[in-house]
């Protein structure tokens, strides 16, 4: 493993990244509309809620209004960080193995692919952090912030691993899109959780320990160290596969024997 | 020797592309290798660089290996500079050395103009001309060229074989891959790959 390979790689993944209008656009503008939407549209009215982490006898007094908030940022930040993980390991593929060939090892990519990732999710969860707040009273912002960043990883290595295990572009979007619209975007809506059937099934599913993570250090004062702590697991998990298929890939599988 | 390749063979499928390939190159050769499209002469070179791995056979480089593949490889939102460093670090080549070695090529293959320029607002003859210096970088002994000069000028073609003869003079063995061969003379050997054998 070499630093300086590794620092490179950074650095040109992320210049070649921002010099994409449509990123930029995607990071910046999306969010700020769609919280906004949520924002104008959603109902005031207080209902009771509850957690699927926390004891079954708490309730929390919110309003719509602001549970949507909060659950729509965890979504975005999800799906954002999904789609530019996707977006990472896909482009450009063939350069990326002609830099292999010429002596770049897999691993020395994929870090610097990771890191990008990292801090993409830091600078998403920190926007769409700041921008919630701004429309609702979050109770311990910088464990929100944590949540929306743990999100960002489990989607973001979900991602990771969906643009190593599939080559095509498209199809790689609609298995983001899916799973992000239902999982993400629908079952973890604490207002749907609360009476779902056969909620288990949602417990397994790649948002459930980020969303609890994220909605219980905004609205209450109890801890979510196991929701956060099961997140890393189920985001290692998703890497752990992304760095296997990924080196399958792009390894030379047959470097020449070098008689000197 | 350079470049030793013995008894490669290949196949997809039912078809045996390649049925016992076997070369050798020493220091200062140039060959080329022509054959109809199909004929397997993209999947010959991915084998000597080990892109892909041969059903049978072996390959053997002494020294160090440039490539330049058929289609430009380079990424669409990095300059040309940019590509040179990227390179320089994927070659290892110290952080002192790459600048006056990019330089050389630039002024060699006549785009220094273009060094501070988007690979997206390229033509594709300054992209191929990009693609090619960076299989030269390193100062390889053992050069493989894919279809190297399509979608050059004239200007560039004279060119790049002044710089190949250059790279020839100082020890270097260069193979060219092509389908069509204009200039037999240039060449030391020409190979012609037909049915899965050099002939």
């Amino acid at each position: 493993m070499s630093p300086r390979k590794i620092t490179t790689g950074l650095v040109m993944i992320i210049k070649t990244l921002f010099r994409r209008r449509i990123i930029l656009v995607a990071l910046l503008v999306i969010p700020i509309v769609f919280l906004t939407v949520v924002e104008l549209t959603a109902p005031t009215r207080y209902i009771p809620f509850r957690l699927a982490s926390l004891d079954i006898h708490v309730f929390i007094h919110k309003s719509l209004k602001h549970i949507a908030l909060v659950f729509f940022a965890v979504t975005f930040s999800g799906f954002l960080t999904s789609l530019l993980a996707l977006f990472l390991i896909q482009i450009e593929n063939d350069v990326n193995r002609r830099l292999v060939i010429c002596g770049y090892h897999p691993f020395e990519l994929l870090i610097s692919n990771l890191l990008a990732l990292i801090l993409l999710i830091m600078a998403i969860a920190i926007y769409i952090g700041f921008l919630v707040s701004w429309f609702v009273p979050v109770k311990h912002f910088f464990m929100f912030l944590v949540g929306l960043m743990l999100i960002g990883f489990v989607y973001g290595c979900y991602g990771l691993s969906i643009g190593s295990l599939i080559k095509g572009k498209l199809e790689g979007v609609l298995f983001i899109v899916l799973l992000a619209n239902i999982d993400a975007g629908w079952l973890q809506n604490p207002m749907y959780y609360a009476e779902a059937h056969n909620n288990i099934i949602i417990r397994y599913l790649p948002a459930y320990f980020p969303s609890q993570s994220a909605v219980i250090a905004a609205f209450t004062d109890y801890s979510a160290i196991h929701a956060r702590f099961y997140s890393i697991l189920y985001g290692s998990a998703f890497l752990i596969l992304a760095l296997l298929v990924f080196y399958n890939k792009m390894k030379i599988k047959n470097r020449p024997d070098h008689v000197r | 020797m350079i470049l030793n390749v013995e008894h490669i063979t290949k196949t997809f499928g039912k078809n045996q592309v390649l049925k016992g390939v076997s070369f050798e190159m020493g220091k200062q050769s140039l060959y080329g290798v022509v054959g109809e499209n199909g004929s397997g002469k993209s999947t010959l070179l991915k084998i000597i660089v080990g892109e892909w791995k041969p059903d049978g056979g072996r390959v053997s480089v002494n020294g160090q290996l440039g490539y330049c593949p058929q289609e430009t490889s380079l990424f669409s939102h990095l300059t040309v500079d940019e590509h040179f460093r990227y390179f320089a670090a994927a070659y290892g080549i110290e952080r002192t050395t790459w600048p006056s070695r990019a330089e050389s090529l630039l002024n060699d293959f006549n785009f220094k103009k273009y060094h501070h320029t988007q690979v997206a607002h390229l033509s594709g003859g300054t992209q191929q001309k990009l693609n090619l210096a960076l299989a030269l970088l390193h100062q390889p002994n053992l050069l493989i060229l894919d279809e190297p000069y399509n979608g050059f000028d004239w200007d560039t073609y004279l060119r790049f074989w002044n710089y190949a003869n250059r790279l020839r003079k100082e020890g270097c063995a260069i193979l060219v891959v092509t389908h069509l061969i204009t200039e037999k003379k240039r060449f030391d050997k020409i190979f012609n790959l037909n049915q899965g054998l050099l002939q």
